[in-house]
C-alpha cells in the first residue's frame, strides 16, 4: 500500500532521510519511534508530499507520490493526517472543520457532509461539541476533532505525527483510545509516537530510526524487550526512565 | 473685510461641495481598486514562485521609495510621450491605484505571513487545492490581522488624493487653491477645506482605532 | 518608447539635481529634528492628565492626522500672510512638515509607552518609585526599543512628504525636476531622474532602518 524505494532527502547539507526502503502492507499498524531529529516526522510527511524528496520513489496505492503528474488532491484525499499541534482551523466550528474537505474537495452536498461529519464526531465521542470553536476545547478534545477531520474523507491510510506529544498526561488516554478503535476497524496506520503501551497493544511492527536511517524493525514485543542494536536499547531505556 | 470675504465664501460654497464630491469619487474608486489589486499582489508576494515574489517586491520598492507627487508627474507627463493620452482624472485614478495597491499588498502579505505554516499543511493534507487553502483557511484568518492596518491605510489614501490636484483635477484641494486666488483669506479657505477632509477621514480614524483595540484584546 | 531618452541633458542638469538632493536632505534633517521635539512635547501633554494640556494636544494630533499634508501646507502658505506674518517658503514648508510629522511621532511614542507591560509599572509603584522615576527608569527605556523602528519609518515618510514643498516653490529635489521640465520640456528625463535619486535616499534609509530593527530584536532575545 505504501512503498519507499531508496528514498533520500536533504535539508541543505543535513541528510534527513538516508536511503529509506520500506513497505507497509494494507491493514498494517506501524509505529515509528526514534530520538528527536531522527527523521521520523519527515518520513511520514513525505507520504502525502508535505515534504519533497531528492532521490528515490514513494508509491502509495500504486501512485508515485513525488511525480509531477500526480494529482495531489486525489492522493491526499485518501490519506488522513493528524498533526502534533492539531492545527484545527480557529475561525471555524468543530463541525465546519470536519465538513470542510468533504464539501470542498469531494464536492459532497452540505447536508450529506454534515451527516458524515457527525458520524465521525460520534466515532471520537464529541458530537455534543460540534457547534463550538476549537479554542474552547481541551487539547485532547482538539486532537480528537483533528482525527475526525482526517477520517471525514474516508481515507485508506491514516498518518499520525506525534499525536499525543503536545497533550497533558491526563488527556493522552482519550486520544489513544480513539486510535485503538480505528485499528480494530482495519485502518492502515503509520504512527510516530513514543507511547510504548499503544505500540505493544496494537502495532504490528515497530520501526526505529536514528540520524535519518532505519536502524531496526521488529514486532513490538521483540523490539522493546530485546532490541538488537545498542542505539535502540539506549533509546528504550531513555523513554522508560522518562 | 473678513466679513465680506466670509459672505463670498458662503456664496461659492456649492463649488466646494463639487470638490468634495470629486474627492469622494476618486477616493471611493481608488479604495476599491487598490484593495482588489493589493489583495492579488499580496497573494503573489507570499507565493512560492521566486520570480513572482521578487517582481512584486520590485514594484513595491519603487512605489514606496518615491514620493506620490513624483509618481503622478511621471504618469501624467510620460504616458503621452508613449502615445497614450490620459486625461487628468484617469491619470489620477491610475496613480492612486498603483500607489495604494503597493501599500495594501504589503499589509496583505504581512497578514498571510502571520498565519502558521501548520494551517496550510492541515488544509493541504485534507486535499484542498492551493487556491482552496488560501480562500477557505488562510485568507479568512489573515483578514482579522489585515483589517486594522487596512483601514488605517484607507485614511492615508483618502488624504493622498489631495495630491492629484497638482495635475488639475478639480478635487477639494484644487477648489481651495483656485478660491484662494479670488478670496485672499488663506486661513478661512483652507480651514473650510480641512474641515471637509476631516469629515471624511475622522470617522475612519475612529474605526481604525476601534479595530486596533479590539485586535489587542 | 523611451528610445530617445536623453542622458546628455540629464548630465547637463546634474548640478541642479544634486542641489535638489542636498536641499531635500537638509529639509528632512531639520524637519525630523523639530518634529521629534514637537512630538515628544505633544505626547507628554497628551498623557499628562492635565486637562488644559491634554485636550489641546489631542485636538492638534487628531486634526493633523485627519487632514492632508498638502492642505496643511497651503493653509500655512496662504494663511500666514493673511495674519500679517511674512515667512519665506522654505521656513513655511519646514514648519508644515514639523507640525505634520510631530503629530504622528507623538502617537508613535504614545504607542511605545502603552506597550510597556502593566506589571512592570506596578512593580515600580510597589517599590516606591514616583511617576517621573517610573517614566525614567522603567517606561522610557523599554518604550525606546519599540519606538525606534516606526520613528525611522516616519523619517522615510517625511523625506517623501517633503516633495510636496515643491508646490510652494521651495527649491528641493522634485522642484529640480519641475525646473528642468519647464526649461526643456523633457518630463520623462526629469522626473525619472528625480525618482532615481529618491530611490537612492530611500534605500539608504531603509537599509539603516532594517539594520537597526535587527539589532533591536537581537537585544530583546538576550
Amino acid at each position: 500500500m505504501i512503498e519507499f524505494k531508496n528514498v533520500n532527502k536533504w535539508f541543505g547539507k543535513l541528510h534527513v532521510l538516508n536511503d529509506i526502503n520500506l513497505t507497509i502492507p494494507k491493514g498494517e499498524v506501524l509505529v515509528i519511534c526514534g530520538p528527536s531529529g531522527s527523521g521520523k516526522s519527515t518520513l511520514i510527511r513525505c507520504i502525502n508530499r508535505l515534504e519533497p524528496i531528492q532521490k528515490g520513489k514513494i508509491i502509495v496505492n500504486d501512485v508515485p507520490v513525488h511525480d509531477k503528474a500526480t494529482n495531489l488532491t486525489k492522493l491526499r484525499a485518501d490519506i488522513g493526517f493528524v498533526f502534533q499541534q492539531f492545527h484545527l482551523y480557529p475561525h471555524m466550528t468543530v463541525l465546519e472543520n470536519v465538513m470542510l474537505a468533504p464539501v470542498n474537495v469531494k464536492k459532497i452536498a452540505k447536508s450529506k457532509a454534515e451527516k458524515i461529519a457527525m458520524k465521525k464526531l460520534e466515532q471520537v465521542g464529541l458530537t455534543e461539541k460540534s457547534g463550538v470553536h476549537p479554542a474552547q476545547l481541551s487539547g485532547g478534545q482538539q486532537q480528537r476533532v483533528a482525527i475526525a477531520r482526517g477520517l471525514a474523507m474516508s481515507p485508506k491510510i491514516m498518518l499520525f505525527d506525534e499525536p499525543t506529544s503536545a497533550l497533558d498526561p491526563e488527556m493522552i488516554g482519550e486520544v489513544l483510545d480513539v486510535m485503538v478503535n480505528l485499528v480494530s476497524e482495519g485502518m492502515t496506520m503509520c504512527v510516530v509516537t513514543h507511547e510504548m503501551g499503544f505500540a505493544k497493544k496494537v502495532a504490528n511492527r515497530v520501526l526505529f530510526m536514528d540520524e535519518g536511517a532505519i536502524v531496526e524493525t521488529g514486532t513490538p514485543d521483540k523490539f522493546f524487550d530485546n532490541p538488537k542494536t545498542d542505539r535502540a536499547a539506549n533509546f528504550i531505556s531513555m523513554i522508560l526512565t522518562h | 473685510m473678513m466679513a465680506f470675504y466670509f459672505g463670498q465664501l458662503v456664496e461659492i460654497f456649492p463649488f466646494f461641495l463639487k470638490g468634495l464630491w470629486m474627492t469622494s469619487k476618486i477616493a471611493f474608486i481608488s479604495l476599491v481598486s487598490c484593495t482588489l489589486i493589493g489583495l492579488v499582489l499580496g497573494i503573489f508576494r507570499s507565493s512560492n514562485s521566486i520570480i513572482l515574489r521578487h517582481l512584486v517586491g520590485v514594484y513595491v520598492a519603487f512605489v514606496r521609495g518615491t514620493p506620490f507627487v513624483v509618481q503622478i508627474f511621471i504618469i501624467f507627463f510620460i504616458f503621452p510621450e508613449w502615445g497614450i493620452q490620459l486625461e487628468a482624472f484617469s491619470a489620477a485614478l491610475l496613480a492612486m491605484a498603483i500607489m495604494g495597491s503597493a501599500f495594501i499588498c504589503e499589509i496583505v502579505a504581512g497578514g498571510i505571513a502571520a498565519i502558521p505554516k501548520g494551517q496550510w499543511e492541515a488544509a493541504a493534507s485534507s486535499g484542498l487545492t492551493n487556491l482552496q487553502q488560501l480562500r477557505l483557511i488562510v485568507i479568512p484568518q489573515a483578514m482579522k490581522i489585515i483589517l486594522p492596518p487596512l483601514v488605517g491605510q484607507y485614511v492615508l489614501l483618502i488624504k493622498d488624493t489631495s495630491v492629484v490636484s497638482v495635475i488639475g483635477v478639480m478635487d477639494l484641494t484644487r477648489v481651495g487653491w483656485v478660491t484662494v486666488v479670488r478670496i485672499p483669506e488663506g486661513l478661512m479657505v483652507f480651514t473650510l477645506v480641512g474641515a471637509l477632509y476631516f469629515m471624511i477621514s475622522y470617522p475612519l480614524i475612529l474605526l481604525s482605532n476601534y479595530l486596533e483595540r479590539r485586535m489587542a484584546v | 518608447m523611451l528610445t530617445d531618452f536623453n542622458f546628455r541633458v540629464i548630465w547637463e542638469y546634474m548640478p541642479l539635481f544634486l542641489t535638489g538632493v542636498r536641499a531635500t536632505a537638509f529639509i528632512a534633517a531639520v524637519s525630523i529634528t523639530l518634529a521629534l521635539i514637537t512630538g515628544i512635547i505633544a505626547c507628554a501633554c497628551r498623557i499628562s492628565g492635565i486637562k488644559i494640556l491634554k485636550y489641546p494636544a489631542i485636538a492638534y494630533i487628531e486634526l493633523i492626522r485627519s487632514t492632508p499634508l498638502l492642505v496643511q501646507i497651503y493653509f500655512l502658505y496662504f494663511g500666514l500672510p493673511t495674519l500679517g506674518v511674512r515667512v519665506p517658503e522654505l521656513q513655511t514648508g519646514i514648519l508644515a512638515l514639523m507640525l505634520n510629522s510631530g503629530a504622528y511621532i507623538a502617537e508613535i511614542i504614545r504607542a511605545g509607552i502603552n506597550s510597556v507591560d502593566e506589571g512592570h509599572i506596578e512593580a515600580g509603584i510597589s517599590s516606591g518609585l514616583n511617576y517621573v522615576q517610573r517614566m525614567r527608569f522603567i517606561i522610557l527605556p523599554q518604550a525606546l526599543g519599540v519606538t525606534i523602528p516606526p520613528l525611522l519609518g516616519q523619517n522615510i515618510v517625511l523625506v517623501k512628504d517633503s516633495a510636496l514643498l515643491s508646490l510652494i516653490s521651495v527649491v528641493e529635489l522634485t522642484r529640480s525636476g519641475q525646473t528642468m521640465t519647464s526649461e526643456r520640456f523633457m518630463p520623462a528625463e526629469a522626473f525619472l531622474t528625480v525618482a532615481f535619486f529618491y530611490m537612492c535616499i530611500y534605500f539608504c534609509l531603509k537599509t539603516f532602518a532594517d539594520w537597526s530593527q535587527r539589532k533591536l530584536i537581537f537585544r530583546e532575545v538576550y
